[in-house]
């Protein structure tokens, strides 16, 4: 009878969580995600995955967390010490269960965010941006706060410069980027960079008020886009805006493949899945699959497979902390970077552009062009910059995959 | 680590400098795209639609007309035109 129970006992976790309580932790960071995705909204199609990613990783025996090889890329495997990179996915299956397999087939191949970039572009608009180009230099502006970070990061010594990178691409906004640029150069950071950059970005109606506050006065936040229009009206007509929207995804292609082709398997995908989009009816069978069914499967296992990342050996340390800390202060400095480089213009035009534009310079589209319009209401009831402020936001995406293409070629 | 910094130094430098680059670059051949598109595919004119029945044309809501329009250049790829609405 005593064997019995003990095997019982030993067939639980409960010995287990005895003896390592770290896990509770786990628990409760995952029941905490939980609540924001669930209760709060914050991000809930990437928050709830990944928060279930988590939770179930956590549960030891469960063989559901990312094993994190050491720098030679060996890992235990049953008290034998393997190559993980020499084995096959069947063999990372079999040996290390299925959410191993998901995470080096999927994750570690790099395959899900230029797939799910592909569903953003083919949900995204480039029509406002095209409507007011010369706003679309904000979204270079904005990505101060990830060069910014690389250099305060790389300064404490704590982080390596593959490392620091990572950290600093949280200020880019954009989550699949995080974590394609993360998967390149610290793959061990991924987890709780992902979490951070997916954190901030729901956070967004909080950090870019609180940033806009601090940098703008009273009077700049008062400039109405609509009434600079009237005064200093734009030359440029539009005669055929839906031919324009189908060469533009080409030809920007073209351009950033030439200057960075690391950035093309997220710029490339992306304005691949606007194409298919602006195109029309004889493509609305795959753009149709590229935004609803393809992207959410991707979703799905990329928040899954993120949220299997954290177990409690490679989140519960001072790592965590900092990546927390400096993915804060780069997507300030982003905002930051935005707002300054509006002030900067309006110093030398004589047509003036309200700050908010310089801010939503970061991506988290829409949400971040959203909160803005919703600031200058508050100055002038009748100062919409929604559109306008979409041409900064939009142009940041393509800024922060062109950015997060630099670190790789330069660090990969 | 002064290593480490002066790398950062300079990739702030020139990943800054290239990511300004790209999207001036991107502006400019938006610019270009915009003029050539205007010289070389302006849109149609957009003929008027042609009242088959006065009494029935005026009764069709603008919106609703412009709705259907829309509608028939999505199905058409933007080839097609609604240009006769008539209430059956």
């Amino acid at each position: 009878m005593g064997d019995i129970l003990q095997k019982i006992y030993d067939m639980t976790a409960l010995g287990n969580l005895i003896d390592q309580p770290q896990f509770l932790i786990m628990y409760a960071l995952a029941f905490l995600l939980l609540y924001l995705g669930i209760k709060k909204g914050y991000e809930p199609l990437l928050l709830i995955p990944i928060a279930f990613g988590v939770l179930i990783a956590n549960f030891p025996g469960g063989d559901m967390g990312v094993i994190s090889p050491d720098g030679q890329g060996m890992v235990n495997v049953h008290g034998t010490m393997k190559n993980i990179y020499e084995m096959s996915l069947p063999e990372i299956a079999h040996d290390l269960g299925i959410m191993n397999f998901l995470y080096y087939a999927l994750i570690k191949s790099g395959l899900l965010p230029p797939i799910i970039f592909m569903g953003v572009g083919a949900l995204t608009d480039f029509g406002p941006m095209l409507r007011n180009l010369k706003l679309a230099i904000f979204g270079a502006g904005a990505q101060f706060g990830i060069f910014a970070v690389l250099l305060v990061a790389s300064a404490t010594g704590y982080f390596s410069l593959k490392e620091s990178a990572s950290l600093a691409i949280i200020g880019g906004a954009d989550g699949p980027t995080a974590i394609f640029t993360t998967i390149k150069l610290a793959p061990d950071m991924l987890g709780p960079i992902a979490i951070a950059a997916y954190s901030y970005m729901a956070l967004v109606p909080v950090i870019v008020p609180l940033v806009v506050k601090l940098t703008c006065s009273k009077k700049e936040l008062s400039i109405n886009m609509k009434e600079q229009d009237k005064l200093y009206p734009s030359k440029t007509e539009f005669k055929n805006m839906r031919a324009l929207k189908i060469i533009f995804p080409i030809a920007t292609t073209t351009v950033v493949a030439i200057i960075v082709p690391s950035a093309v398997p997220l710029v490339g995908m992306l304005m691949f899945g606007n194409l298919i989009k602006e195109v029309g009816s004889s493509t609305s069978r795959i753009f149709d699959a590229a935004s609803n069914a393809i992207m959410n499967s991707a979703t799905i296992f990329l928040g899954l497979c993120v949220g299997a990342t954290m177990t409690v050996d490679a989140f519960l340390n001072w790592q965590t902390i900092g990546i927390v800390c400096g993915g804060f202060l780069a997507f300030g400095f982003s905002i930051f970077g935005g707002i300054m480089l509006a002030k900067l213009y309006n110093l030398f035009s004589k047509k003036k552009v309200n700050p908010l534009i310089g801010a939503t310079g970061l991506s988290a589209v829409p949400m971040a062009s959203r909160v803005a319009n919703e600031i200058a209401l508050k100055y002038d009831s009748r100062n919409h910059v929604l559109n306008y402020c979409m041409s900064s936001n939009v142009s940041g995406v393509i800024g922060s995959a062109v950015a997060a293409g630099i670190l790789i070629a330069f660090l990969g | 680590m002064e290593d480490n910094f002066s790398n950062a130094l300079l990739l702030m430098g020139v990943g800054l400098t290239t990511v300004f680059a790209v999207l001036f670059l991107i502006i400019g051949f938006g610019n270009l795209l915009i003029k050539a598109v205007n010289k070389y595919a302006p849109e149609e004119e957009k003929p008027k639609l042609q009242a088959a029945d006065n009494k029935a044309v005026a009764s069709i809501d603008p919106a609703v007309e412009q709705a259907i329009d829309l509608a028939v250049q999505q199905l058409t790829g933007g080839k097609g035109r609604a240009v006769k609405i008539q209430r059956l």
